[in-house]
């Protein structure tokens, strides 16, 4: 129990999950291992240079810097082309461990270059490690994972700064050696978390996994390549590059907003104060985002999503630069810094990793290098450039603190403008990585399968033996639809049922075959149909064939069904206003499904609309549905009043009003989804999965039919409602017997409603986006869950999104309870 | 397993026209396999129709359903319906819906109507069965 208490205190804070307390404690420290040090060195850095050089020379120091790390990024990477990832942190942490050390030692013997060169130096310090630790962090997690974690992650780098600041504020200006062995000591025991980290990721890879992490391998050695391989990849792709710019941006007015602040601390603190005060204010402003961090920013970025914590950064840093340029004070210059300096370890540090994480891996290595180790120290570098122009301009401080806000103004409007394009390229990307497991199939088979050529033909084939009059008016059909092609001339020749043909070159290298019976003339096709329109529309044929077709119909024998069926089928030959047509109903009315059938075809045909009640009442029985429903289909818009009024009818068979829906959906037009909308709210929940079907089948092929956003999001408040009820239900069940008996049905019930849930989602929301994510939440990796999560993220309303999540997030059975009965509780929507 | 009566059957059979039609279901390999004897028509009907047997099984969570048609001899145009009806349910809810033993003329037919554009159809039954765990 003790044990756990640490895990469950820490649980209560940040969303942690089994399995994840141990790597988030060691990311939390080694990160803590790197800043503490860091907000060791950085007050030294700043106030040896600022008493040896002043805050005149600060542009030489970024300049500088920028250039340096123009070399040091080539050698970098060229560095981890022959060195693998965790011997490459170590040998880092080394690197630095040691010459930290030395710069303890140069720092004694007070040599006068060691300012520029330790500036340099600690730039190159913080961009390496801490480079290297967002790349482990994203190696490790998803995005789901990263949005609940990182605020935890990065409280441990905010911590070490306060630490580190402190700590050098307590000692001061008298011990700046001593101040670098301390943080040499701190280094030093972090090499040892890191090597645990990976001792860590090496036990989860499981064997499975293994294969693909050895593929992973190859790709972490693939990326691996130059600076200028680094440099053409951000160059060739389009978010890389904004991610660029918004970098850039981001360097460039912090140095702008450094100069500010360092150059009122020059003018209003004393040398000597100068290190004492830069590591209580370091520390000091890390105390509120160690806050921020810790409990604010994963919540922020979860509820509010990415877009807008994009934005809060530049826009603070805004009004900030509004103030200071009012006031250039020191309380303004201590809230500008403060808050550039707080936001960009909080929240913007955090915001900019998760949008690392969509990318693949081999370009988000090569991105990492160019942007996080070269570009934002290269903005530095326009950042000092821009200070240059100052100098050399006859301006008081004041006045030169006041230019440079404005400068700062009309960065930041741009950076707000590129977040904005940021978070919509990150939505894409984040869709790219999904795909469409499966398509509607009613959509493919009717793109694929001519299917009134296809029943035709298989009619033909049926006939052939069973009636040489229905035979030959299939044949007929096959003319006037100009499908009597010779591959099918050969196939319905074939004679032999029983014989299995051993190839489909025998059956086609038969010579020419007869189609019906043998005559000495030849008949075109074209005469035939023309002499058959002919014949059927005179007088005198209606009144022959009257006496047949009554005689027909009163007849009950077997034998007569045949007959009944050519009659049938010969209706739908005639002009809709003849006389026998008038004889069609009674065929429709007929009980073999066979004489229906031919009779549902010719009304379909003839499309009278006094056949449409037959034809719907066709939709109850399964041996009809199919043709009644494609009669009423051709129908078109002329017939979906009708159907919806048995749609609507509660009181209507339910086989029947299945079929009504299934029709209005093949219609698709805008009234018949309005009709099936309609139902879907005024129905007691009889038929609703047919209806959201019919409503799906309607959003994906017709994407230009709207529907009514509060009506679908009422139904789905409904059913999730439902879903939540049917859990809880279970849950609360006492009695085993009962448990047992509805635990028969529960994987059932909550899968149909998840996916009408979806469905629905999928009519008001964009189809193949909401599509995807529910196929692979269904049925994908917990790779591609975690990402179609993330998609729902980025697409669904605020409202929306409190109600799916617990359906659609991994959660023990006990948390998903409880959170279903707290959402029925407080909220309206449900 | 799935449900069936006790001579492992799951639906009756017509016996009134040309050959009777019945249907066994059976599970292999997480594939419910329908053996289909007789001729599917709209004039061999029985109490269930095949679209309403695969239904069933897409009900109880089947995702994965194969037609062995070794012993059909016919379809009409109402068994082709069936078969597509089947095909659309399956696969608008993720499934796989495939043949197997289908005979040569059958399979003609189904090739000059292009329903081998949409039906996945196999020769033998364990290369459909495993056909279901490959794509």
């Amino acid at each position: 129990m003790a044990k756990n208490r640490p895990y469950k205190i820490l649980s209560r804070i940040i969303e942690i999950k089994p399995g994840e307390k141990n790597i988030s404690l060691l990311l939390f420290f080694y990160f803590f291992l790197i800043m503490a040090p860091y907000y060791i060195i950085k007050p030294v850095r700043d106030a040896q240079y600022l008493i040896v050089k002043g805050s005149k020379e600060l542009p030489i120091a970024y300049l500088l810097t920028a250039l340096t790390m123009v070399f040091f990024v080539a050698f970098y990477s060229k560095l981890q082309i022959k060195v693998q990832r965790h011997v490459l942190i170590i040998s880092s942490l080394i690197f630095f461990i040691s010459t930290c050390f030395l710069s303890g030692l140069f720092f004694r013997k007070g040599l006068p270059w060691m300012p520029l060169v330790f500036w340099i130096w600690a730039n190159i310090f913080i961009v390496v490690l801490v480079t290297q630790f967002w790349i482990l962090v994203n190696d490790i997690f998803n995005p789901r994972e990263a949005k609940r974690l990182i605020g935890f992650f990065g409280s441990g780098g905010i911590l070490g700064g306060v630490f580190g600041g402190l700590l050098t504020g307590f000692l001061g200006f008298n011990f700046p050696d001593y101040l670098l062995f301390i943080a040499a000591g701190m280094l030093i025991i972090s090499v040892f978390i890191v090597n645990y980290i990976f001792i860590w990721q090496r036990k989860r890879i499981s064997t499975e996994d293994r294969a693909k992490k050895k593929d992973d391998g190859n790709k972490e050695r693939a990326p691996k390549v130059g600076f200028k391989d680094c440099f053409d990849t951000v160059r060739r792709n389009y978010y890389l590059k904004l991610l660029a710019a918004v970098v850039t941006i981001t360097f460039v007015v912090s140095t702008l907003i450094d100069w500010q602040y360092k150059s009122v601390i020059d003018i209003e603190i004393h040398a000597n104060d100068k290190t004492t005060f830069f590591g209580y204010f370091h520390a000091a402003m890390l105390v509120i985002p160690f806050f921020v961090q810790l409990l604010m920013t994963s919540s922020l970025i979860k509820r509010f999503g990415i877009r807008f914590a994009l934005l809060v950064y530049p826009l603070i840093l805004l009004i900030c630069s509004l103030g200071i340029a009012a006031y250039p004070i020191l309380i303004f210059a201590v809230i500008i810094k403060g808050s550039d300096k707080s936001l960009s370890f909080s929240l913007n540090q955090s915001v900019r990793e998760l949008l690392y994480i969509p990318i693949s891996s081999e370009f988000k290595y090569k991105a990492k290098i160019f942007i996080d180790m070269f570009l934002n120290r290269f903005a530095k570098g326009i950042g000092a450039l821009i200070l240059l122009i100052f100098i050399f301009l006859n301006l008081n401080w004041q006045a030169r603190v006041q230019v440079v806000s404005a400068i700062i103004v009309v960065f930041i409007l741009a950076w707000a403008f590129l977040n904005l394009k940021v978070s919509k390229e990150y939505t894409n990307i984040v869709k790219q990585k999904l795909e469409m497991k499966w398509e509607r199939a009613d959509r493919l088979v009717a793109e694929k399968v001519d299917l009134n050529y296809t029943k035709l033909v298989f009619d033909t084939l049926e006939s052939k033996n069973r009636s040489s009059v229905l035979y030959t008016m299939h044949l007929f059909d096959l003319i006037k639809q100009d499908k009597l092609t010779s591959e099918v001339k050969k196939l319905i020749s074939y004679k032999s049922d029983e014989v299995r043909v051993s190839s489909l070159g025998a059956l086609f290298e038969g010579g020419e075959t007869s189609l019906g019976p043998e005559t000495d003339d030849y008949i075109s096709e074209e005469v035939l149909e023309k002499e058959v329109k002919e014949i059927i529309s005179l007088d005198v044929y209606q009144k022959v064939m009257e006496n047949y077709f009554e005689k027909v119909l009163v007849d009950e024998s077997k034998e007569a069904e045949t007959a009944k069926m050519e009659a049938a089928k010969a209706i739908g030959m005639m002009e809709s206003h003849s006389p026998l047509a008038q004889k069609l109903e009674e065929f429709l009315r007929d009980e073999s499904p066979e004489v229906s059938r031919y009779a549902i075809e010719s009304a379909a045909k003839l499309r009278k609309r006094e056949h449409v009640p037959a034809l719907i009442q066709k939709l109850h029985s399964p041996f009809t549905r199919e043709d009644a429903s494609a009669a009423l289909e051709k129908y078109g818009s002329r017939v979906t009043g009708t159907l919806a009024d048995y749609l609507g009818d509660s009181e209507e068979d339910i086989e029947l009003r299945k079929g009504a829906a299934s029709v209005l959906a093949r219609i698709g037009t805008q009234e018949a989804a309005d009709f099936l909308a309609w139902v879907l709210t005024e129905d007691k929940g009889d038929i609703d999965i047919e209806l959201i079907d019919a409503l799906d089948r309607i959003r994906s092929e017709r994407p230009d039919v709207q529907f009514q956003e509060g009506i679908v999001t009422t139904k789905i408040a409904e059913l999730i409602k439902k879903h939540f009820q049917i859990l809880i239900d279970f849950y609360d069940s006492k009695l085993m017997e009962k448990k047992q008996k509805m635990s028969e049905n529960l994987p059932k019930n909550l899968t149909v409603s998840f996916m009408n849930i979806f469905k629905l989602l999928g009519l008001i929301y964009p189809h193949k986006d909401i599509n995807k994510a529910y196929q692979n939440i269904r049925t994908g990796t917990k790779e591609s869950m975690a990402y179609a999560v993330e998609l729902l993220d980025n697409t669904l309303q605020k409202e929306i999104k409190d109600v799916i999540f617990p359906l659609v997030e991994e959660l023990p059975i006990e948390e998903r309870v409880k959170r279903f009965r707290g959402l029925l509780k407080r909220l309206p929507i449900l | 397993m799935i449900k069936a009566n006790e001579e492992g059957k799951i639906s009756k059979t017509s016996e009134n026209m040309v050959k009777k039609m019945e249907i066994n279901a059976r599970e292999k390999s997480n594939v419910i396999i329908f053996d289909i004897e007789g001729e599917i028509r709209r004039s061999n009907l029985t109490d269930v129709t095949l679209h309403q047997l695969v239904k069933d099984q897409l009900d109880d969570g089947k995702r994965n359903i194969l037609l062995n048609f070794r012993n059909v001899e016919f379809i009409d145009s109402f068994g082709v319906g069936e078969i597509l009806a089947s095909y659309i349910s399956t696969h608008n809810i993720g499934g796989k819906l495939k043949i197997a033993k289908i005979s040569k003329k059958l399979f003609v037919i189904f090739q000059v109507t292009m329903l081998t554009k949409v039906l996945e159809i196999f020769d033998d039954e364990d290369v459909a069965l495993n056909s279901y765990f490959i794509d």
